[in-house]
């Protein structure tokens, strides 16, 4: 270790200290000189927490957290590309098949559909790509507004930057990743200070901008799976038409569970979100008020819905019940995941409470009652993270009124 | 001078508000005939564009078009019998407000409501008189409001003669390329109905698989592409132009003229 | 003269543009910047409104009482836009397709009530014509930038020659169907008037 504070040291001294060809770059050096050490900055006034779990500790625990979900959902990706080759599609022909040509030259076993390291190497050529441009692209404009606005790189992107690759489909392009996460990084997190001053889940702006940009690809009516010349209706678009047309179509309940059905890269298994949001909870990192009243919300409308004939003839798809919706789509990784990110939820106690409850009735509504949007997770969070200081104000506001009142009272 | 009395007030009031009439009338009476006139030009622009007559996706000139909406035989069709209303003004049909019928939930695949009782069509006859195109405006709600077009048949009334929507708010890009000629030529020559009169062609998701009646969806716009099977359905089904279409094709001692011509074009498909 | 006219024209495109600085006109600069060839047309119905607008409010200004001075202004205003409506429709009936509705909102644009209500009130015809001239342009030139970007980007054309050959038509360019939705002309003027405050010169808030 002593080494490299030395190297850390030469460097800043020879390129990044004031005056020096790179100085421009100081966050660039801070950023890994951080990552490395602890900062010896100190706190100077006389009165100080101080707490091991600082802010690098805690992102490094959500990432902890999403590899559940990331690797079942390379798993995933080989899987369902396998399962199709194996019923006669033909492998992808454009630069992922040559990487996977190469491999199966010495591991032939990625192409079978039973070998689990095979389908996850399948993935995995799917995955990487999309993580590197995420990262090189984000980091890229992390680093240029850190160097404009003269403060340090932050970890907040390492999270930003997993999030993003596990909810987009696997067969994206790339040039449609970097387009993406630079919309997200700078409109929805940069230009309103950078990482604790966005409104907005940066990942989830990503999202959104491939979903108004590019709806013709990621609109949510087709698959996405890593073979060629194959698309069919994903498993919540036949839930659009219904538990019975879900069901013909030969999904189950415990395939949506396991999350071995088709879907975005990281978002299919509620097993994986699951395990996630268990270290979230027990490290306290999460708060579970969102996640349980967003659970709540959701599956009450749900069996609400499901239990009334009246709702269940005009729209088919509430027919699903809560189960369906629990394990179907991103309800759950938005959950444990998206709704959770300090940053963009409601702070307060109670406001948790309310947040988490209308984002999960909302997501059912959408899902359940708007033909267009199969999938409403995403822009519902979008609208919670809008109306997330709304309610902080209000629950804030009554708070004071009601102590006002107790004075007044005495 | 002072500007508040109140004989000030109104005299200013009403000096503006007769010039303002004034210029506001001449400019509306001295431009209605110009106005009328691009109004019906873009109507018979679209009827030809549907008719294959003028390229779909070019401009033809003002003159071009009065020349060839000539040869348009303009025909009110009654929807239920199928029968030719010989009196009935075609300039009036389509603005009179009596001129509807509700329609059930099951009668109503192209989710429009009510459907006029009497229809405007527009033939196209070669020179002895056969008809050569047959242009049917057609109606019908996508995702977001109302997509109106026209769907032209050929002489068979079996086959597509060209299909164009000239008004509809589907979202640009997705939905919106209903109006891309690209997209409507796939409509060109696919069978529309089969031989009892039923509507067959429909668009697919992803690529058609059968040449014959399908037609290549369009990626991201499932919804859009199912309100177009919808109005298709519906115009050329029974409650739409199916009647008019069934005596059209069996009315061979009907009108002398169109008898022998039609024979033999159903021969040759 | 000359000073006058550079103030009058010049002045709103850039340094102190109704849009970008003065924040008006935002609605409509959302809806009508699909393409060029609307914005283009709605860049000459404001230009022609704000500045007839102006001489006509100019003329009367000294003989306007004080109590209705905002209904004549907004008269003078509507007669004009229903003037433009009327020619659209019937010397460029599919401009006027498309523009539909925005053309009769040019009467709910601030900026031509504004200029009414600030300067033509106080100021001879002449000048207010100019004034107009300027403003209107100065929105002009916000709705063309924008519809610029909007439409290469959103369409792949550019007044409605192609330039990027969509996917659709056989070419490879992938359009992006944000452009197309009015959110994107926001986040447009948004970052323009981001770039403006931070490198134009004499634009920033705290001069």
């Amino acid at each position: 270790m002593k080494f490299v504070r030395k190297a850390l040291d030469a460097t800043e001294k020879r390129f990044f200290a004031p005056g020096k060809p790179f100085a421009f770059l100081y966050p660039l050096y801070d950023a890994a000189d951080t990552f490395f050490f602890t900062p010896n900055a100190k706190t100077s006034g006389t009165c100080a927490v101080r707490d091991c779990v600082d802010f690098k500790r805690m992102m490094i625990t959500v990432v902890l957290a999403l590899l559940p979900c990331a690797l079942t959902g390379m798993y995933n990706v080989g899987l369902q590309a396998n399962r199709l080759m194996e019923a006669g599609a033909t492998a992808p022909t454009d630069w992922h098949g040559a990487i996977l040509n190469w491999i199966n030259g010495f591991y032939p076993a990625i192409f079978e559909p039973t070998s689990v390291v095979g389908c996850f190497l399948y993935g995995l050529v799917y995955f990487l790509p999309i993580y590197i441009v995420t990262m090189i692209v984000g980091l890229g404009w992390e680093i240029l507004f850190a160097a404009i606005n003269k403060h340090e790189v932050n970890e907040g992107f390492f999270v930003t930057g997993f999030l993003f690759p596990l909810i987009v489909p696997a067969t994206i392009p790339l040039w449609q990743v970097a387009l993406a996460i630079s919309f997200g990084v700078v409109i929805g997190k940069e230009i309103f200070g950078g990482t604790g001053r966005n409104f907005m889940n940066p990942a989830l702006v990503a999202r959104a901008f491939l979903f108004f940009a590019y709806a013709g690809q990621i609109s949510g009516d087709q698959v996405w799976t890593a073979v060629d010349g194959v698309s069919k209706a994903t498993p919540l678009s036949y839930a659009s038409q219904g538990v019975d047309a879900l069901t013909n179509a030969g999904y189950t309940q415990a395939s949506a569970f396991f999350g071995t059905i088709p879907g975005s890269l990281g978002e299919t298994s509620t097993l994986a979100c699951l395990i996630g949001a268990a270290i979230l909870l027990l490290t306290g990192v999460a708060s579970w008020r969102i996640m349980a009243s967003m659970f709540v919300g959701g599956m009450g409308l749900a069996a609400i819905f499901a239990g009334c004939p009246s709702i269940t003839e005009a729209f088919p798809a509430a027919t699903l019940g809560p189960v369906w919706h629990f394990v179907l789509g991103g309800f759950a990784f938005g959950m444990v995941f998206m709704a959770t990110d300090p940053v963009t939820a409601a702070a307060t106690k109670v406001g948790q409470y309310i947040y988490g409850f209308l984002m999960g009735a909302l997501v059912i509504v959408v899902r359940a009652m708007n033909p267009a949007y199969p999938e409403g997770v995403m822009l519902v969070i979008l609208f919670g993270n809008c109306v997330a200081p709304l309610i902080d104000y209000t629950v804030v506001n009554a708070n004071i009124r009601r102590r006002v009142k107790r004075l007044e009272a005495r | 001078m002072n500007n508040e009395s109140i004989f000030k007030t109104f005299g200013v009031a009403t000096g503006v508000c007769v010039v303002c009439a004034i210029i506001v009338s001449f400019s509306s009476v001295a431009l209605k005939g110009l106005q009328d006139q691009n109004k019906l030009l873009d109507k018979q622009v679209n009827v030809l564009k549907a008719a294959g007559l003028v390229p779909t996706d070019g401009k033809a000139t003002k003159a071009e078009v009065a020349e060839k909406f000539k040869t348009a035989e303009i025909v009110v069709v009654d929807l239920a019998t199928g029968a030719v209303v010989a009196d009935a003004d075609p300039n009036k049909v389509e603005s009179d407000k009596t001129n509807v019928v509700a329609l059930t939930p099951e009668q109503d695949v192209a989710k429009i409501k009510t459907a006029p009782k009497q229809a405007v069509v527009y033939r196209f006859n070669d020179e002895t008189g056969a008809l050569k195109t047959l242009v049917l405006p057609i109606s019908g709600t996508g995702l977001w409001s109302r997509m109106n077009g026209f769907l032209s048949l050929n002489a068979d009334l079996t086959t597509v003669a060209g299909l164009v929507f000239y008004e509809h708010g589907e979202t640009p890009g997705l939905g919106g390329e209903i109006s891309n000629p690209k997209w409507t030529a796939k409509w060109n020559g696919k069978t529309a109905v089969d031989e009892t009169g039923a509507p067959v062609v429909k668009v697919v998701k992803g690529t058609a698989t059968d040449a014959a009646t399908e037609v290549d969806g369009i990626s991201g716009a499932t919804l859009t592409c199912n309100g177009v099977n919808g109005t298709i359905d519906f115009w050329l089904g029974p409650n739409g132009y199916g009647p008019y279409l069934k005596t059209l094709r069996g009315d061979a001692p009907a009108t002398e003229a169109e008898a022998p011509a039609e024979a033999s074009e159903a021969s040759e498909n | 003269m000359n000073s006058a006219v550079k103030e009058n024209i010049v002045q709103p495109l850039f340094k102190n543009n109704p849009v970008f600085v003065q924040l008006l006109g935002i609605c409509s600069a959302l809806a009508v910047t699909t393409n060029l060839n609307n914005a283009f047309t709605m860049t000459l119905a404001v230009v022609f409104v704000t500045a007839f607008s102006n001489v006509g409010v100019s003329l009367i200004r000294k003989i306007i009482p004080g109590s209705i001075r905002m209904i004549v202004e907004m008269a003078i205003i509507a007669t004009l836009v229903i003037l433009v409506d009327q020619i659209l429709k019937a010397f460029s009936y599919n401009l006027s397709k498309q523009l539909s509705v925005y053309v009769g909102l040019i009467i709910t644009n601030c900026i031509v009530m504004g200029r009414a209500e600030a300067f033509a009130i106080k100021n001879g015809p002449t000048v207010s014509l100019l004034d107009g001239i300027g403003n209107g342009l100065g929105y002009g030139v916000v709705l063309m930038i924008v519809a610029f970007f909007r439409e290469l980007f959103g369409f792949g054309t550019l007044f409605g020659f192609t330039v990027l050959k969509t996917v659709n038509n056989g070419g490879w360019y992938v359009p992006n169907g944000l452009m197309v939705l009015a959110p994107a002309a926001f986040f447009l003027i948004g970052g323009i008037i981001w770039v403006l405050k931070t490198y134009g010169k004499g634009m920033q808030d705290d001069e």
